[in-house]
């Protein structure tokens, strides 16, 4: 994303200077490029070949100069960035800021908006995992009914006979974490192939990245807890001692 | 020693399952519960093992009283005892040998050492060649055999068999009882919950006849 700054026609040395320096010196800005009147014709040209004539024909050189400043990637939808646009602004020299601002401002709450989906539906996620794994406990430890009787008469402690269905539980949160990683990785390849050039300019704005290696191993052993404490909840219930009556 | 005092039991109102039952049962005894159906054997042994609570008395058992064990230490209790019930209650996705070795399989027992004693376990009752076949491959007798010897293989204080010979003809019955008493030689206590009068006639030594949740009377043959 980048941000015209068009000066002044007859705008003195010493200005142009101080703007860059103040342009370079914003946390917001990852490069900046100066355009002179020329280059801004010599553009001007390359692009529209057909009105070379119009401009030679003029007397004067009609382009400004200007600055373009690339901001960074994560400064986009940072709320600094109209604060900054109104300082140079004010700054002397400075006549017009090219800046698409409503844009900005839609990809900000489109972005706002996807986070909340994307923490709503994890939050389902992580809830129908910890169901289903507490399920499949159950099943399990209602299938080995007649085994952890038989273990519970026979003098078996309440850990000897929860281990391995924690191992269990655990063992397949471990196992959904890894694969939903791997979904997600074919997911990452093959989606921006089939959108391809759909996304038209949005694919200047999405970008598919994967996730980091602390974010993985933050995945995968989230899986973990919640089959380990998916299968305890269920266990609790089923191996409550029978010597109450 | 066994030591049950004032003991009553009550699963719903009027009915008392036990009513004030008092007995002693020595260290070593060969034991039979008897009476007919719904007399109150099974809830004895169910407390003994405590799997149930009275409703009121105490019971002692080597000088301990059981009923003031907390749940999670139980497992301690249940480790000097083995117990035998009527549906042989076996696992039959396991081999016979992994049937006996899950009671050494709690206590920690090195892998050679489990080997040994279920061998040992299977040869008392002269399962040992069938020790890698399913408990489906098995006569009825044959199963209360393997039961029987995955009571016995941690060398317990007690044996609790509840109607163990209810599924066995005669000749089997015979067969089993003498088994416990071979058990009982080796200076393990025995009770032995049944109704079968023939049983009691041969192999009787101390028994206690219940009849609707009393003791009606002990005798020592």
């Amino acid at each position: 994303m980048a941000i015209v700054f068009f000066l002044e026609k007859d705008i003195p040395e010493d200005n142009i200077t101080v703007i860059e320096e103040q342009l370079k010196q914003s946390d917001l800005v990852l490069k900046t490029k100066y355009i002179s009147t020329e280059k801004a014709r010599e553009i001007f040209q390359e692009k529209f070949p057909d009105l070379i004539a119009i401009v030679k024909n003029l007397d004067i050189n009609p382009f400004p100069p200007s600055f373009e400043a690339t901001l960074k990637e994560n400064s986009i939808t940072s709320n600094k960035v109209s604060g900054f646009i109104d300082m140079m602004q004010n700054t002397a020299g400075v006549e017009d800021v090219q800046y698409n601002q409503d844009w900005v401002e839609r990809i900000k709450s489109f972005s706002r908006l996807a986070k909340a989906i994307g923490f709503f539906l994890g939050g389902i996620l992580i809830l129908a995992s910890f169901l289903i794994i507490s399920n499949v406990i159950k099943l399990n430890v209602f299938s080995r009914k007649d085994e952890i009787e038989i273990l519970q008469l026979s003098g078996g402690t309440n850990m000897f006979i929860r281990i391995p269905f924690l191992a269990e539980g655990t063992i397949l949160g471990l196992l959904g974490g890894v694969l939903s990683l791997f979904m997600l990785f074919v997911l990452i390849r093959i989606l921006p192939i089939y959108l391809g050039s759909s996304l038209g300019v949005f694919s200047e704005l999405i970008s598919f990245r994967y996730l980091s290696f602390s974010q993985c191993g933050g995945v995968i052993t989230g899986g973990a807890v919640i089959g380990f404490i998916g299968s305890l909840s269920s266990l609790s219930r089923f191996l409550k001692p029978k010597n109450i009556n | 020693m066994i030591e049950l005092y004032h003991i009553w039991k009550q699963y719903q109102r009027p009915h008392w399952a036990l009513s004030d039952i008092t007995l002693k049962i020595e260290k070593g005894d060969f034991c039979f519960v008897t009476g007919p159906s719904g007399s109150g054997k099974t809830t004895l042994l169910k407390i003994i093992f405590r799997e149930s609570f009275p409703t009121q008395g105490q019971i002692i058992i080597d000088n301990r009283n059981i009923l003031k064990i907390p749940n999670h230490k139980i497992y301690l209790l249940r480790r000097k005892m083995g117990i035998v019930f009527q549906d042989f209650r076996l696992l039959f996705h396991k081999k016979v040998f992994d049937n006996v070795a899950i009671v050494l399989n709690i206590l920690g027992t090195p892998r050679k050492k489990v080997r040994r004693r279920v061998f040992n376990a299977l040869r008392m009752v002269n399962l040992h060649n069938k020790m890698w076949e399913y408990p489906s491959h098995l006569s009825y007798g044959e199963q209360q055999r393997v039961a029987i010897a995955r009571a016995v293989v941690n060398n317990p204080d007690i044996i609790l068999a509840d109607e163990p010979t209810g599924n066995l003809d005669t000749e089997l019955a015979f067969e089993i009882m003498s088994l416990f008493k071979e058990i009982n030689r080796q200076g393990t206590t025995v009770i032995i919950c049944t109704h079968d009068r023939e049983l009691i006639r041969n192999f009787g030594q101390k028994i206690l006849f219940l009849y609707k949740g009393k003791l009606l009377r002990k005798e020592s043959l």
